[in-house]
């Protein structure tokens, strides 16, 4: 399509750490003005050969050229001054300090006034157009970083790197952390560095996103280059079809277009008020219901989820189950056999350094002890033994370390351990976040299972396709309130929805 | 998967290497006392006697490290537990009241450092701090005060003359490890700790009390300076204000000897006190024997410091080897 | 990952292997090395630093050790009574032949521990309390104490006091040391006593020291009388520095301590000179700082003070066990030597120096052999 010179040639690279080969002499091409896509599983070395380009560590085999040169950046403010920029996955930033202090923070020195201090004034101003000039408002220069959400701070980010005017911007499975107008930012982002002829490598498990954004996309697996894809060939269930190295057999969402729940109400919510993050909300989720809250990042539904298991202190209201029982704390919660999956999963819902076994079988203790209450090691496998086959965990055995498990193997885990447990009622907070294709599709017909088993589930999710996908019930939140509810139906669209999110 | 494999032997190796340890250590020790022709039978029941009431205490110590906290007041604690106990034979002269004493003493103690730190959410080891001095004072006071010219307390040897023997001090030992493993290893109790220690978010949000937990393993824990705190006595049945003095930085150093992580959490082994304990004090013996020590103060402690440094290394290999990048 | 591996392993059997070797070549050997020669002593200390413990190792590592065939171990600082038993267990199983304890933290103890080894056993550079002389002065390894008692430290203590209260001071700081050790206890109390003041309203003896351990410091509120402590410290030299310049600010005429101020303290008295009186040793470092420095008054022991109790341990091990005449252990008491001005220094330092030390193999050689009695030993000590 455009045949001009490339801006970036990787010849050959390959990657080892240690015996794992993490990339196996790919080989990627980037044009001016081309945004590149970058998709594959997690591990599949998206993530990995974009990093090499980045500066961010090196390769073991091959070359470089950008730009007509040699390219071997020392680290990334090196790639970043050299015109590669790249927003990583996880957060780059300082939490203690302000936003300015983190966008200059390699280059304080040149707010130093003549006594040596730097100059605040000076300095906020310049943050202030930084963050002005990729359009972000509602972000000040002098606020501390620690006091941002994760969206704000991912955008923070993207300011620091674009500040810079980087030849190609590497994007990192950035999205993932962003709400809808964020996303919108960051997309009219691109287009601009489209215009400018600059180019945009664009790392994301969203087939969706990903085919919409991108001219070119690259797929990935097991460190190996599958296929490119231009434009015109963009097929969904091929390009799933080469990133899975499989077809994808079966359903992907719900193929019923009926709400459907049964009488009895699992799980009440009657006014409950927190801070000005939730004000007055009502909610109830009845067996075999899926109910999905919706909204933008900031909107509360975050803050619901974990009202409803009792994680929180509120101001007013209760929650209640269909027992009568109130939930005060977790621990009410989880007698009352309430599970909750946070958004936050390596330090929310996981033991990162314990084993598969001892992540699920915590919360199991009570249906495998034994009839003197004793934890015997033959129950506890046998019960873990169940999880890990029932949700195929992907795993050497049931000891092996949960850190050493890639994002989607991290979920099904967590989900094992509620599931194991009988939990009645689930609350979900973005259970597919990170995840590849196909554990998604895994995890929807899980939750499909689930319902039809008259288990109740609350998804609270940032993606709206999964919402409409699967939920009875689409609860949208702005500003701490439930603001619209949507029955299951084959003509909601995402349209419908949106406005009732901004 | 080979690597997954060989990262599995690694930390199986790993896993055993504190055990490979003190076996080896043992058998350097017995060659070592042959070949200096000492008497073996004596210095092996001098090591047991140095050893056990460190394996007790840090046993105990154990449960409050697995939740990711720590108590350097456990040696303060044996020693106020001690002088109280010597205090109360003297006044009562009832056996049976001592013991009850020791116990009660090391139970109070640290159930007042849990509650302390529960109620006030301070973190434990600030308050352990604080008692560390409160405690020590109160028992040099005492000591002092009753002590008068001989500089310490005691009861009659013949008061403690029956128990003082290997045999029974071993049965204290194992009956103790046996319970310690009991809850640690085989009841909800212990795997909701090591739970704790792992994520302590993510154990609230699942459910776990964490208070409930902190005060369970202080207790545990007080059980052992009780029983420490009497078999002190069994072996000197005198108190003085350096009395367990050691304690309190040794059982830090069994535990890593032990091949625990001093952060505890999931990787938590209750067996880790005992058989650290047991390797750092023949590795002390060992290397007092060899090593003439009028020759540089301190160069046993040096020593012993870089096979501590090197068991540290050894036993963080493989969370170092683990960290993968994507 | 390999390499690794294949070293933690190497690790590991050599480690075994190594032990294995040792276990082999000690089965092998021990007859060899069980064979004795000489008589061993191991000393219990609890001071490894200050100038009177340096004093006596070297009279006993250097002096004794060249004229008798004799070895001498001695322990790493003991900081409490396990570590005492521990000691004398150990040496016990080194087949060690007799104890020689300088340490106090607990002596029935070490007392009963070597009876039950069958170990001979002595306390130089102090004595029991009566009522634990009592008890023990029947036991078999017991073999006796010879040191100052506690009266002689109150005694030391006084006679210090009274010296500044002649030369007419009305002002002094006064430094515990380790207070609340026993020696040091009775000597602040002499002290206070000798100045002519009273603490807590009495000048007598177990008064004043049943308060002071009360106290585990001595209160300068509570001393009365015409001389003023201005100031008090006590502890190791590096805690106390503070509270040095303090008690300096406060301009005391003398500095009167119960021991170890001239390891802590000389240069910085001297320094603001004033001048101190301590309870140590006649040493190399404190005949510097009364020719060079503020140190106007020492009362001190011999290094060589330690000499007699050798004797009674050496006639012990060699079937001698001297015995006073009721048949108890033996139990004498030690005075103190006092020099308040370079010659008389000199004249204690000089005799009791290196090579001829006061107690010197002439002299021991005395009362070292199988027809040695009581009265022997009671009067070479008595006499010096």
């Amino acid at each position: 399509m455009i045949m001009s010179e490339p801006i970036l040639e990787m010849k050959n690279i390959s990657k080892r750490f240690g015996s794992v080969v993490a990339l196996d002499d790919v080989s990627l091409t980037v044009y001016p003005g081309e945004i590149r896509g970058l998709i594959g599983e997690n591990g599949s070395g998206k993530s990995t050969i974009s990093s090499i380009a980045a500066g961010m560590q090196k390769a073991n085999e091959g070359q470089m050229i950008f730009k007509n040169k040699e390219w071997n950046p020392e680290s990334m403010i090196d790639a970043l001054t050299g015109g590669i920029g790249m927003v990583v996955q996880e957060s780059g930033t300082i939490a203690g300090i302000t936003v300015a202090e983190n966008i200059f923070l390699a280059e304080l020195k040149l707010f130093k006034n003549k006594f040596g201090l730097v100059d605040k004034k000076k300095l906020y101003e310049e943050a202030g157009k930084v963050l002005q000039e990729i359009g972000i408002k509602n972000v000040k220069a002098s606020d501390l970083m620690g006091s941002l959400d994760f969206q704000e701070r991912k955008l923070v980010e993207i300011a620091k790197v674009m500040m810079k005017k980087p030849d190609i911007l590497v994007i990192d499975e950035t999205s993932t952390a962003l709400s809808h107008d964020g996303r919108t930012l960051m997309y009219g982002l691109i287009k601009r560095l489209k215009r400018e002829n600059k180019s945009v490598i664009f790392i994301s498990h969203d087939l969706e996103e990903i085919t919409t954004v991108c001219d070119t996309l690259t797929v990935l697996r097991d460190g190996k280059l599958i296929r490119t894809f231009e434009k015109e060939e963009f097929d969904d269930d091929l390009i799933r079809t080469s990133m899975i190295g499989r077809e994808l057999q079966g359903d992907y969402y719900r193929t019923d277009f009926e709400a459907t729940s049964q009488e009895e109400v699992a799980l009440e919510g009657k006014n409950i008020n927190y801070g000005d993050k939730l004000k007055n909300v009502n909610i109830s989720l009845h067996k075999g219901e899926i109910v999905g809250i919706g909204g933008l990042s900031t909107c509360g539904m975050h803050y619901l989820g974990e009202a409803l298991f009792g994680a929180l202190e509120l101001d007013g209201g209760q929650v209640i189950t269909e027992s009568g029982k109130e939930i005060k704390s977790c621990h009410n919660a989880v007698s009352q056999k309430i599970g909750y999956v946070s958004k936050d999963r390596d330090t929310k819902s996981l033991c990162l350094e314990a084993s598969i076994k001892d992540n699920i079988a915590v919360a199991g203790m009570n249906i495998f002890k034994n009839n003197a209450g004793m934890i015997t090691e033959k129950n506890e496998k046998d019960y873990v033994q169940k999880q890990v086959n029932n949700l195929s965990i992907k795993c050497s055995d049931m000891n092996q370390l949960v850190s050493q498990l890639s994002g989607g193997n991290k979920q099904k885990v967590v989900f094992g351990k509620w599931i194991g447990c009988d939990s009645e009622i689930l609350i979900l907070d973005c259970p597919t976040r990170g995840v590849d294709i196909g554990v998604k599709q895994a995890m929807y017909q899980l939750m499909i299972k689930l319902k039809k088993q008259g288990k109740a589930i609350l998804m609270i999710s940032e993606e709206l396709p999964e919402l409409l996908g699967m939920s009875d019930r689409v609860l949208i939140m702005k500003d701490g309130e439930i603001t619209k509810e949507f029955n299951r139906s084959k003509d909601l669209s995402e349209a419908d929805v949106i406005g009732y999110m901004i | 998967m080979s690597k997954l494999k060989k990262f599995k032997n690694t930390q199986m190796l790993i896993a055993t290497l504190p055990l490979v340890a003190l076996i080896a250590l043992f058998f350097i020790f017995c060659g070592v006392i042959q070949t200096y022709g000492y008497r073996l039978d004596i210095y092996l029941q001098i090591v047991f006697n140095e050893a056990v009431v460190l394996a007790v205490v840090a046993t105990g110590a154990i449960f409050i490290y697995t939740l990711g906290t720590f108590d350097i007041s456990l040696g303060a604690s044996t020693l106020f537990a001690a002088t109280l106990g010597v205090t109360v034979y003297n006044k009562t002269e009832s056996l049976a009241l001592m013991i009850l004493v020791l116990f009660a003493t090391g139970i109070a103690c640290s159930l007042f450092n849990s509650v302390l730190a529960s109620v006030f959410n301070i973190p434990a080891f600030v308050t352990t701090v604080a008692m560390m001095s409160v405690l020590s004072a109160i028992a040099s006071q005492i000591i002092t005060t009753d002590g008068g010219a001989l500089g310490g307390i005691s009861i009659p040897s013949s008061v403690v003359e029956p128990y003082s023997g290997i045999g029974f001090k071993a049965m204290l030992l194992i009956i103790y490890i046996a319970v310690c493993f009991y809850v640690f290893q085989l009841t909800k109790t212990g795997r909701r700790m090591k739970f704790i220690g792992g994520n302590p978010l993510c154990a609230s949000l699942t459910g776990i009390k964490a208070n409930k937990y902190t005060i369970i393993a202080f207790t545990m824990a007080g059980i052992g300076v009780g029983l420490g705190a009497f078999l002190t006595l069994t072996y000197t049945p005198s108190v003085t204000t350096q009395t367990a003095s050691s304690i309190g930085m040794n059982i830090f150093i069994a535990i890593v000897f032990g091949g625990m992580p001093i952060s505890g959490g999931p990787r938590s082994k209750i067996y880790a006190a005992l058989v650290g304990g047991f390797s750092y004090m023949l590795l002390n013996d060992i290397l007092e024997i060899v090593i003439d020590s009028s020759a540089a103060y301190g160069i046993t402690q040096v020593i012993s410091a870089l096979f501590f440094m090197a068991v540290v290394y050894i036993t963080s290999m493989n969370y170092r080897t683990q960290a993968l990048p994507r | 990952m390999k390499k690794r591996f294949a070293k933690l392993i190497s690790l590991a059997l050599v480690g075994v292997m190594s032990a294995g070797v040792l276990a082999g070549c000690g089965n092998s050997n021990d007859t060899a090395s069980a064979a004795k020669d000489g008589v061993k002593i191991g000393v219990l200390v609890a001071d490894v630093s200050g100038e009177e413990a340096l004093g006596f190792r070297n009279y006993y590592e250097e002096y004794i050790q060249n004229n008798y065939d004799v070895t001498f171990e001695y322990t790493d600082a003991l900081e409490s009574a396990e570590d005492e038993k521990a000691a004398i267990e150990k040496f016990a199983s080194k087949g060690y032949d007799a104890i020689i304890s300088l340490s106090s933290s607990d002596r029935a103890q070490q007392i009963e521990t070597c009876e039950e080894y069958g170990v001979y056993y002595a306390i130089a550079s102090g004595v029991l309390d009566d009522e634990q002389y009592e008890q023990y002065k029947g036991y078999e390894h017991f073999v006796g104490q010879i040191g100052p008692s506690n009266e002689t430290e109150f005694e030391a203590g006084k006679a210090m006091g009274e010296y500044y209260k002649e030369q007419g001071i009305s002002t002094v700081a006064i430094y515990g040391a380790f207070i609340p050790n026993p020696m040091h206890v009775y000597r602040a109390a002499g002290i206070i006593a000798g100045l002519g003041d009273t603490y807590g309203g009495t000048d007598d003896m177990n008064g004043m020291i049943g308060q002071i351990f009360g106290d585990q410091a001595v209160d300068p509120s509570k001393i009365e009388g015409d001389v003023e402590v201005v100031a008090y410290l006590q502890g190791y030299g590096d805690t106390t520095t503070d509270e040095l310049n303090a008690a300096i600010q406060k301009a005391p005429e003398a500095f009167l301590s119960v021991g170890m101020a001239t390891t802590f303290f000389a240069q910085t008295l001297a320094q603001n000179d004033i001048q101190f009186a301590d309870i140590d040793s006649f040493t190399e470092m404190n005949l510097d700082s009364m020719t060079n420095g503020t140190l106007t008054y020492l009362a001190g022991k011999y290094s060589s003070s330690i000499g007699p109790v050798f004797a009674l341990v050496m006639n012990a091990v060699n079937g001698n066990v001297i015995r006073d005449n009721d048949g108890n252990a033996v139990s004498l008491s030690q005075g103190y030597l006092v020099a308040t001005d370079v010659d008389s220094f000199n004249e204690y330092y000089v005799t009791d120096n290196g090579d001829t030390p006061i107690f010197d193999k002439e002299s021991l050689d005395t009362i070292i052999g199988d027809a040695v009695t009581y009265d022997d030993v009671k009067a070479l000590v008595e006499s010096k």
